[in-house]
């Protein structure tokens, strides 16, 4: 059983405190947050304990692991702060907003012995599992091209922190790194980089970003990112090869869709689609991190890809600013 | 737990069979068929002892037993696993006729065992949440159902009437009605049924169409048939839409799926990520089991679901509605 403390009791800290609720093998025992009113009742619902400071925290509980939700330009001070304590660091993705950062994340860990795990959730989620596996066993042939969309209405947050390029790093950094890692994952080192975004150009919330990608396999993909929609969020996906295409999209492959009359006391209708699973693709994930702290065993995501993701997010944002396209690696002709 | 498989004629023995190996503290031990080459293989695959002859697995120190024989089969071998003391996890349809239906629940009751049907779909996950969110009171009062059960035509002993006891109309109905009467708490006051054989040369019917009224006052109507054509992308559907009076809702029950265009295979397919709905039925059966519990899906649940798909051909051949 290990001992948890939740950083950040936003809308990531309050998915993994349930996801903690639900596990034999780890328990939420502490809730850091800055905010009293949200950190306590977080805290609360799960019978844990709110507090204003992390060292506080590790000074009156017994803690093995912490887990960082706070907003990503903050991962880097918690990170460290709770490896030199010699606890495990469980972290929201991006890792950071700069190499520098996730190399002095990484390089503190390693220094005093504890693990370090990023959450790139969408290596969880049933739907990117089963295509990674199809494309391994070869269903579609050799790939050649793929598509990826993931995208919504701009995210409401403690601050309005995901509007500033310096603490969110943008839409490339902060959402489209989630597609960076699945196609890293599923087809392997990625070598050049040309893209385009509204980022400086129009109002941050508006953000939306294009982008290419060429893989030192040859593998040409197209990630499509966007806070531009005025509501909900959807993910779709096309694989293409020699001998077929994957297709995915959330939006068809919901399996609920419910349409609620408007109440008599005011309440307008509304139309909620669902597409639910017994256990959430970020619950999957938590176990998975747990297990993996309790055996040794190594993850299905490791810090050096959550870096490798970041590399690709900022060379985007690099070809971006410049209208160049940015080598990664050299091979590719 | 030991547990035996009687009979692989049915094919959801072999996920059943999967799912029996996923789950801790349950051993397979013996699968039992009077096809010799199919029962060799089965205990091949499954790396278990096989008998031809389903009595002696009934013989052996199993504690249950999963009954997949051909639907007519189901009565004599639920009753002789009664008998024998062994629990009973039994394929849909229940049994052929009422009659059987009735022996096979009075044999378990009389022999204090759990006999629970497999309504796998009582086990998937979006089916759960509707059932959740309408005892929830969220759709208000339902007042309208509308389902549907399509597939492709599995030939073999399916469609010869004296094994199967008919065809799509009743493999393809009692499904939805368990989920139309564990929605609604009611039972099916009226049917009214046209049944046909429209989709191949076979002496069974192969496509329906069910109208149906509930006690409880709500309406509701299912297809049951084998329409999918070869090309349709994947085996056929459960898919309910709900009316109630504070809302309507819609649930697929297999829409969590990719698309997938294989040339290899010239076939456009659905490849479904969603939770498996089978594993829930087996461990559910499993833990009705080892507590002693009434199962969730009981023998009655099989009888009426029965009793409507059997109403259901009387109704097309009288051509008009049938009071149950
Ligand atoms: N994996 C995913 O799908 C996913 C989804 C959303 C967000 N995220 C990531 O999770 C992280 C958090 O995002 P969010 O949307 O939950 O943000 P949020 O704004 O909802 O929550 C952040 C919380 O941190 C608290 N906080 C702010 N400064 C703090 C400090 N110095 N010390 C302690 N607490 C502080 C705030 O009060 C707030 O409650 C980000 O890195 C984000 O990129 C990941």
């Amino acid at each position: 059983m290990l001992n948890v403390v939740v950083v950040g009791a936003g809308t990531m800290g309050t998915v993994h405190a349930e996801a903690y609720q639900r596990m034999t093998q780890a328990r939420l025992v502490a809730v850091v947050d800055i905010r009293e009113d949200v950190g306590t009742a977080l805290a609360d619902r799960y019978g844990a304990r709110h507090y204003l400071r992390l060292e506080d925290a590790l000074l009156q509980e017994d803690v093995q692991v912490v887990d960082v939700c706070v907003p990503t330009y903050l991962h880097r001070g918690y990170v460290e702060q709770a490896a030199r304590a010699k606890k495990h660091v469980i972290c929201e993705k991006p890792i950071a907003l700069t190499a520098e950062d996730a190399n002095a994340m990484m390089e503190v860990c390693a220094r005093e012995g504890v693990r370090l795990l990023i959450g790139h959730v969408v290596r969880f989620f049933p739907e990117y599992q089963r295509a990674h596996h199809l494309v391994q066993l070869g269903a579609v042939g050799p790939v050649g091209t793929v598509r990826t969309f993931r995208g919504g209405a701009f995210p409401i947050a403690w601050n309005d922190w995901y509007a500033s390029a310096d603490k969110s790093g943008t839409l490339i950094t902060d959402l489209c790194i989630h597609d960076f890692d699945f196609l890293r994952w599923t087809f392997g080192e990625v070598a050049r980089v040309y893209a385009k975004s509204l980022w400086k150009q129009a109002f941050n919330r508006m953000d939306h970003a294009l982008v290419s990608l060429r893989f030192s396999s040859g593998v040409i993909a197209h990630v499509e990112g966007t806070w531009a929609a005025p509501s909900g969020f959807r993910t779709a996906f096309e694989i293409a090869g020699t001998g077929g295409i994957i297709q995915h999209a959330s939006d068809e492959a919901t399996s609920i869709h419910t349409d609620l009359r408007a109440s008599e006391s005011g309440t307008t209708g509304v139309a909620v689609p669902e597409s639910p699973l017994v256990k959430s693709p970020y619950q999957v994930e938590l176990e998975h991190f747990i297990d993996c702290l309790i055996t040794g065993h190594t993850p299905l995501v490791t810090a050096e890809d959550a870096y490798e993701a970041l590399r690709i997010s900022l060379a985007a944002l690099q070809s971006v600013q410049t209208g160049e396209p940015v080598f990664l690696r050299e091979g590719l002709q | 737990m030991k547990v035996g498989i009687i009979s692989f004629a049915h094919m959801h023995a072999y996920s059943y069979a999967t799912c029996l190996k996923q789950l801790d503290n349950v051993e397979l031990v013996a699968v039992a068929d009077d096809n010799p080459l199919r029962v060799t293989e089965a205990a091949k695959q499954f790396g278990c002892a096989y008998y031809s002859d389903y009595r002696e697995l009934l013989a052996t120190d199993v504690d249950a037993v999963v009954v997949c024989t051909e639907n007519a089969k189901h009565a004599d071998v639920v009753v002789d696993a009664a008998k024998a003391g062994k629990h009973v996890l039994c394929e849909k349809p229940i049994a052929t006729t009422l009659d059987d239906a009735h022996r096979m629940i009075d044999a378990c009751r009389e022999h204090g065992v759990i006999l629970q049907i497999a309504f796998p779909v009582r086990f998937n996950t979006p089916m759960r949440r509707v059932k959740q969110m309408i005892d929830e009171g969220q759709l208000g009062r339902i007042v309208a159902m509308r389902g549907t059960n399509r597939g492709q035509n599995p030939g073999g002993w399916f469609v010869q009437k004296e094994l199967s006891g008919g065809g799509a109309v009743l493999d393809h109905t009692v499904h939805v009605i368990d989920i139309m009467r564990w929605y609604l708490n009611s039972e099916v006051k009226e049917v009214y049924a046209e049944v046909d054989t429209r989709f191949s040369d076979i002496a069974c019917d192969d496509c329906g169409l069910l109208m149906l009224e509930f006690e409880n006052g709500v309406i509701a109507s299912h297809d049951p048939s084998w329409s999918r054509s070869e090309t349709f992308p994947t085996w056929g559907d459960v898919t309910l839409e709900i009316v109630g009076t504070q809302g309507v809702t819609r649930v697929d029950a297999f829409a969590q799926h990719l698309t997938v265009y294989s040339d290899l295979d010239n076939k456009v397919k659905h490849d479904f990520w969603g939770d498996e709905m089978d594993l829930g039925l087996v461990a559910d059966f499993i833990s009705c089991v080892r507590e002693g519990r009434t199962p969730s899906i009981t023998g009655e649940d099989g009888l009426r679901a029965l009793q409507v798909a059997l109403a259901a051909y009387e109704s097309a051949r009288l051509r008009k509605p049938v009071r149950l």
